[in-house]
């Protein structure tokens, strides 16, 4: 039986082999980089602009909004690099290209991942760090070493809630390829979700991404804390410190459901 | 020009087929409206100087929100490589040697498919805006009939922008990079991203003189009255003109490439 | 290891089939009532194979097949019954099961479609934790065996049909699996393709006593490979036993050829009632068919001789298509 380090060595092998098949098109591997980067280049130039219409958001000056802002994207894009692979499980059913994961004596879940290797988000990962940049030099952030340690651990919850939520995407493809569609209001929304304040929309919206997709708890409570604001909706101050704790539950649920997924797997044909 | 029509009607007809999809993109193009009013909602919550930034006050942002959510589907905001599919297998040859135009073939299924996401898509979600946001309206059935002209003419230019980009299959192996791109001129020059208004000065005239405009941006100043109807719909007429002739030629290089390649 | 490579207890698996429904109503009322028809597609099959076995598993389209080699790979979970498989039970330890087998698919690569053959390999091997002097010997025989040296560098996707399915059976033998199973592993392949690869698979069996389970439609392929054969009918196994012993049961009656060196006339219709039956009869040439419980080739000779001087014999066996043909169509079976 492999240990998971084992298994991740091996997914890391993997993805290098991956990788050398995709630079053997020299031409096409930088056009996407190449591509990816004009997209976030935009994409900042976009939110400069609409910042620069404007003077805050809900209480909160526009540095500490892209303080927000940054710390998710950067999250959520190194998220996507790694989970790139779980975009394509609904493709993989549909032509029957699953099966072949369950011969292999590798975990299916670490053997998707790596099913598809893709440097695009890069570019948006540039994008985050970029504007966590602009953040930091508007903002007058009081640093302690505390919340100089909690940055990563904001950054790695990020990650691991993002990662999660493509997982789930992946799992409702094992009952439906159809209508697939929805689960971009969940991945890309939630991205977009967790990059502003979180007291600006209705409640309705808020206790879904605090109780049902922790969100809330892996970038607005802890940027309340980096920032050192009071809290609108009144929470106790225990949350900003929540989010490692509540997405290893969800990521616990998640990796329950992806078993379940696996077991519902129907293959094709006869 | 009867096989045009058919041709458009197979490609609406067709649409009804994916019905759990189009509940699922009328579900996700919501959910993104309503994030994103309540962005703009907050954002004009604390704005002091006044109610309206550039030409729009928050009613009519939300406005521009919901119709741009409802305009995804039918125009195409995120792109389309059907040509470029047929260029992979082999049956654009074909397709260019039926005895209709080439473009025709493709823009009345185009049409066809546009009009299917306008009313499956575009109008179910406009509706729930309608439901949930106090939005503006055009005042004047004039203006109601201009903003539905206008939509077609969107779809056309955006149409023939999407045509050139997947000619240029024939150039080049690997289509992913320029999509990325070609998808994020339209976002931005288009007006789908942020209304062009709000951009720099410098880079506001230039989007104005491009094209993409015509895809998000005029029928969102026709319906909340900030073209006038003449200037708006002459505007998209003057870029169909352009784009059609640019893309005629583009095809006619593509076709002489066809021919030495021998098929 | 003791006991049965491969056993089957009871195996079956059901699928609910949605019920399609029709307009926007329709397609609502589908995501809320989730319900359907239940079919089994594998009702209930049981069968054990030993070691160094080879055996065919055949059946029309349909009849459960792929579905029972999915359940005994750890592909689908079974709906009830019970694998056993290398000692593993599929569904509790796919993965270390997954090391103890081999899998080829002849109608889906197992290969990575944008890397090229010798690349994929190298991953297999690191999948597999092949320790890199095996690797090369493998790669070695399987280089020489199967002829790869030509396509190594290719992408999958450029490679024939022929050519990727030794690549694929290169691949499934990379990690010295105790058992191989091949889903049609010459479909659409020509005579010479087919000849090579079932050469391959008798000398491997001869050499290594890999356990192997095929299915096929190419009876070829059975004749050539397999001395025993599961056949599988509606979700059910018909027969379970020997290829010579299929043909004694269903196949009915053996055929001997009779050339006189000149026409035996009418008279030769006094043979029958001898518990055999002229089938032609035409100028010296005669056909004679009988049972081989009741009668011998030898009895048929010494009977002709009666008639004239025989001048040469040949024996036909029943084609096994023709048994397994009259097996699914047979008087027990439902079959429209």
């Amino acid at each position: 039986m492999l240990t998971l380090r084992q298994e991740c060595r091996i997914a890391i092998r993997i993805a290098g082999i991956r990788l050398r098949g995709q630079i053997a098109y020299p031409a096409s591997f930088w056009m996407q980089i190449f591509s990816s980067f004009v997209i976030h280049a935009a994409e900042i130039l976009a939110l400069l602009a609409m910042f620069n219409r404007f003077n805050d958001m809900g209480e909160w000056t526009l540095g500490e909004v892209a303080f927000l802002h940054g710390i998710s994207m950067t999250a959520f894009s190194i998220g996507d690099t790694i989970a790139v692979g779980l975009d394509s499980v609904p493709s993989q059913i549909r032509e029957g290209e699953f099966d072949r994961v369950l011969i292999r004596p590798l975990s299916s879940w670490i053997q998707t991942l790596v099913s598809e290797v893709s440097l695009r988000h890069l570019g948006q990962c540039a994008q985050g760090v970029v504007i966590l940049g602009f953040a930091l030099s508007w903002t007058d952030i009081q640093w302690t070493l505390q919340k100089a340690l909690f940055m990563p651990v904001i950054i790695a919850t990020g990650v691991a809630l993002f990662i999660a939520l493509f997982t789930l995407v992946a799992i409702l493809s094992f009952w439906t390829v159809n209508s697939i569609e929805v689960v971009n209001a969940f991945t890309y929304g939630g991205s977009d979700l967790a990059q502003f304040p979180l007291h600006i929309f209705d409640r309705w919206m808020r206790n879904l991404f605090l109780f049902v997709i922790p969100g809330g708890f892996t970038a607005y409570y802890p940027a309340l804390y980096i920032l050192g604001k009071d809290d609108p909706l009144g929470m106790t101050d225990t949350f900003r410190f929540l989010g490692p704790l509540v997405t290893a539950g969800f990521c616990l649920v998640v990796a329950w459901g992806w078993n379940q997924g696996i077991r519902h797997y129907r293959s094709t044909g006869s | 020009m009867r096989i045009y029509f058919e041709l458009a009607l197979r490609a609406f007809r067709q649409l009804f087929a994916y019905q759990a999809a189009m509940l699922a993109g009328i579900f996700t193009n919501s959910v993104f409206g309503v994030m994103l009013s309540a962005v703009y909602l907050a954002l004009f919550d604390s704005h002091s100087d006044g109610t309206s930034v550039e030409g729009f006050s928050a009613r009519e942002t939300v406005t521009y929100v919901w119709i741009g959510q409802a305009l995804i589907a039918p125009v195409m905001i995120w792109g389309w490589w059907e040509i470029i599919k047929t260029i992979r297998t082999g049956a654009i040859v074909t397709d260019m040697l039926k005895p209709l135009s080439f473009f025709g073939f493709w823009l009345s299924r185009d049409l066809g498919r546009a009009v299917g996401h306008l009313l499956l898509r575009g109008v179910p979600t406009l509706i729930i805006g309608a439901l949930f946001y106090d939005l503006v309206y055009p005042g004047t059935p004039g203006r109601w009939i201009a903003f539905l002209v206008s939509i077609p003419f969107a779809v056309i230019v955006s149409f023939c922008f999407r045509f050139m980009m997947n000619l240029w299959g024939f150039w080049v192996l690997d289509h992913r990079g320029i999509a990325g791109i070609a998808t994020v001129i339209v976002g931005v020059a288009s007006g789908h991203l942020l209304p062009i208004a709000w951009y720099p000065d410098a880079l506001r005239d230039v989007f104005n003189m491009l094209p993409f405009r015509a895809i998000v941006m005029l029928p969102v100043e026709i319906w909340l009255g900030q073209a006038g109807i003449v200037e708006g719909l002459g505007l998209q007429v003057f870029w169909i003109l352009v784009m059609t002739a640019a893309a005629h030629w583009l095809q006619s290089v593509a076709e002489r490439k066809v021919v030495v390649q021998g098929g | 290891m003791d006991g049965p490579m491969i056993e089957a207890r009871n195996l079956e698996k059901r699928f609910t089939v949605r019920r399609h429904r029709e307009g926007a109503f329709g397609a609502m009322r589908s995501l809320v009532d989730r319900g359907g028809n239940e079919v089994s597609a594998v009702k209930d099959v049981s069968f054990s194979i030993n070691r160094g076995e080879m055996v065919g598993y055949i059946g029309p389209n349909g009849a459960g097949k792929s579905t029972t080699i999915k359940m005994l790979t750890g592909i689908l979970v079974p709906s009830s019954g019970e694998a056993t498989v290398a000692g593993f039970t599929p569904r509790e330890s796919r993965k270390q099961l997954a090391q103890q087998i081999g899998v080829v698919f002849g109608q889906r690569t197992q290969l990575w479609w944008d890397l090229a053959l010798a690349d994929s390999l190298e991953l297999l091997r690191h999948m597999y934790r092949v320790p890199e002097k095996r690797f090369r010997e493998n790669l070695n025989r399987a280089r020489e065996l199967l002829v790869l040296d030509d396509f190594m560098h290719t992408p999958v996707r450029q490679l024939s049909l022929g050519q990727r399915m030794r690549g694929d059976l290169a691949a499934a033998l990379l990690h010295d699996p105790k058992i191989l199973y091949l889903d049609e592993p010459t479909i659409g392949l020509d005579i010479v393709a087919k000849a090579r690869i079932r050469e391959f698979l008798a000398a491997l069996n001869r050499e290594t006593h890999v356990t192997v389970l095929l299915t096929t439609h190419d009876l070829a392929d059975i004749e050539q490979l397999c001395r025993r054969i599961i056949v599988i009918d509606r979700g059910q196994v018909v027969y379970d036993g020997e290829l010579g012993a299929l043909r004694n049961r269903f196949g009915g009656k053996r055929h001997v050829i009779l050339d006189f060196d000149q026409d035996p006339g009418d008279a030769i219709s006094t043979l029958a009632g001898n518990n055999l039956e002229i089938v032609d009869h035409n100028g010296p040439r005669v056909r004679v068919a009988f049972d081989r419980e009741t009668t011998s080739t030898p009895r048929v000779l010494a009977l002709a001789s009666h008639h004239g001087t025989v001048r040469d014999v040949s024996i036909e066996e029943p084609a096994i298509e023709d048994v397994i043909r009259q097996m699914y169509e047979g008087p027990d079976s439902q079959h429209p």
